[in-house]
């Protein structure tokens, strides 16, 4: 306490060089700090064979990476199998919101339609959608569908919940008071039941992208022939591990922009909702 | 003008089958056209189930209810809601999602009685009349709380109700804006006349705003005391410590007292 008094009374003079200094340092700190991780981190896997450091001491060190990635990123296979995640992501995701946001809405306006695919959904969610890909593989004429459909699930649940539960608990007075204004069916839906179930909608798009990710690397290392999954697990079986982890680097890159992506999307749907 | 209630032998009770809580229990009670009714009673005595009948939200267990001579609600029936009936909720319900003026001109465009443009034009004047002007394009969550109240009450006469019904509209604002809050309703109903079913807990709230305020007794309710309020109008704060004002808060402030108490032995939660 009386440190902190201390240090909060400099002299003008002080304050006004301290300070300049200071809140550049400040500033930046954050991203001081970051920088020092990674650079941290990447140092240690340089040296890793050299300190002994298990598990790392196996994988090829950056300096290998970054020459075999100079080699992947000028081949065509690498960029042809970026584009290839990128379609089976957008589609999968895409169809996902397609089918599960007016289904939620459905389900949370009408009894019935809720009674009757409640059951199914309850009892298909739990099921992960990694064991969904030999039925996949059956269900589908080709390896791409059956990759599509795989992402497709890994966003759908979520979708489809956050959707249900985001309309069933809007806050009874709002419907109240469009029905006073002389909203008629379609009004309650259109201003009143959408635009408040979109924050939910848009919770269950950034957490079901990340479950695409995850699902889209699954399918294409058993069902694909193409893709960044693909292309990591063959990598590996011809031992490239240089090149394993270029494909791991990748994936983590193109993820990141994603959920950037998403999160622009959410506040270009939902500019109510203030920045935190 | 339009606009009188009369509610006969009002009787609402909850949950008939098995605790049988009596809300209501044959309450009579008429509002003269643009008369300005302030209820007043403990929490719990129901004067929310009272408005919510009004309003089309609820209905009675028995009595009836009519609006200009057309019943609005009998036994197990209420008329739908409709904008000749709008409420201001206790915690406001401007749609978070919408501008302040969509809020304000929505009403009379869904209802199409009114074009957008002939709706904005109307709704910048009164939102001007409560210091609002310039606030069309923000989102409600950008206001304070009384702005809110001033834009939510602008919203409910745009509409051109028979009757506003607002409960408790003030509840959650400081003792400062809520006097301020009062002269504007005030000033917008000299401009808007109309009838006003006004629920609060605050006596000198009722009393500076009605003209004529019903005491409800606590659960279950039924009227303990109608006063009228003759103090001339527009009211101004000054009123506050006039002795006809004291003289009112006199005679009414015993019974609200005495029935808060038996409220609260009941086990009610106290008088806000």
């Amino acid at each position: 306490m009386a440190l902190d008094v201390l240090q909060a009374a400099p002299t003008a003079a002080e304050t006004k060089k301290g300070l300049g200094v200071r809140q550049l340092f400040n500033r930046h700190f954050n991203l001081l700090i970051g920088t020092m991780s990674v650079g941290g981190t990447l140092l240690l896997w340089q040296y890793a064979r050299a300190l002994g450091i298990p598990g790392l001491a196996f994988v090829d060190p950056p300096t290998a990476i970054i020459a075999a990635s100079a080699d992947l990123l000028q081949s065509a296979t690498f960029w042809t199998a970026c584009y290839k995640r990128f379609i089976r992501i957008s589609i999968g995701f895409v169809l996902a919101q397609l089918i599960g946001i007016p289904l939620g809405l459905l389900m949370a306006a009408n009894r019935f339609a809720f009674n009757t695919v409640f059951p199914i959904t309850e009892i298909l969610r739990p099921v992960p959608p990694v064991a969904w890909i030999p039925i996949a593989i059956i269900f589908w004429p080709t390896r791409e569908m059956s990759t599509i459909f795989i992402v497709f699930l890994g966003a759908f649940w979520i979708v489809l919940l956050n959707t249900i539960g985001g309309a069933s608990t809007i806050d009874p007075a709002y419907r109240r008071a469009a029905l006073s204004l002389g909203s008629s069916r379609w009004h309650l839906f259109r201003y009143i039941i959408f635009p408040a179930t979109l924050p939910s909608i848009v919770t269950g798009m950034v957490v079901g992208m990340g479950i695409c990710w995850e699902m889209v690397v699954a399918a294409e290392m058993i069902a694909g022939d193409t893709g960044l999954g693909y292309l990591l697990w063959q990598s590996f079986e011809i031992n490239a591990t240089a090149q394993v982890i270029v494909c791991m680097i990748a994936i983590g890159i193109a993820g990141f922009a994603s959920s950037a992506l998403i999160s622009r999307l959410a506040r270009l749907l939902t500019p109510w909702i203030a920045e935190r | 003008m339009k606009g009188a209630v009369s509610i006969r032998g009002a009787v609402k009770v909850y949950d008939p089958e098995r605790s049988q809580v009596v809300a209501l229990d044959g309450l009579d009670l008429d509002i003269a056209p643009g008369e300005f009714c302030a209820v007043v009673g403990p929490s719990g005595c129901g004067k929310t189930t009272l408005l919510n009948a009004i309003a089309g939200f609820d209905t009675l267990t028995s009595g009836s209810i009519t609006l200009d001579g057309q019943t609005i609600a009998e036994p197990d029936r209420s008329a739908p809601p409709g904008a000749d009936r709008i409420v201001v909720f206790q915690n406001g319900a401007l749609f978070p999602w919408r501008s302040v003026l969509w809020n304000v001109t929505c009403g009379p465009v869904m209802q199409k009685r009114m074009g957008r443009a002939e709706a904005t034009e109307r709704a910048s004047a009164l939102l001007a009349r409560v210091g609002m002007q310039g606030s069309d394009d923000k989102y409600p969550g950008e206001l304070s709380g009384g702005q809110r109240r001033r834009v939510e009450i602008v919203r409910a006469l745009m509409n051109d109700p028979s009757v506003l019904l607002l409960d408790e509209p003030f509840r959650a604002l400081d003792a400062l804006t809520k006097s301020v809050m009062q002269e504007y309703l005030t000033e917008l109903l000299v401009e808007v006349p109309k009838t006003v079913f006004f629920i609060t807990h605050d006596l000198e709230e009722a009393i500076f705003l009605g003209d004529k305020v019903v005491a409800l007794t606590s659960r279950p309710g039924r009227i303990r005391q109608v006063v009228p309020v003759s103090l001339e109008k527009p009211r101004r704060h000054t009123v506050l410590t006039s002795p006809e004002f004291l003289a009112i808060k006199a005679t009414l402030s015993g019974a609200i007292h005495e029935e808060a108490r038996r409220a609260f032995v009941y086990g009610e939660r106290e008088l806000a």
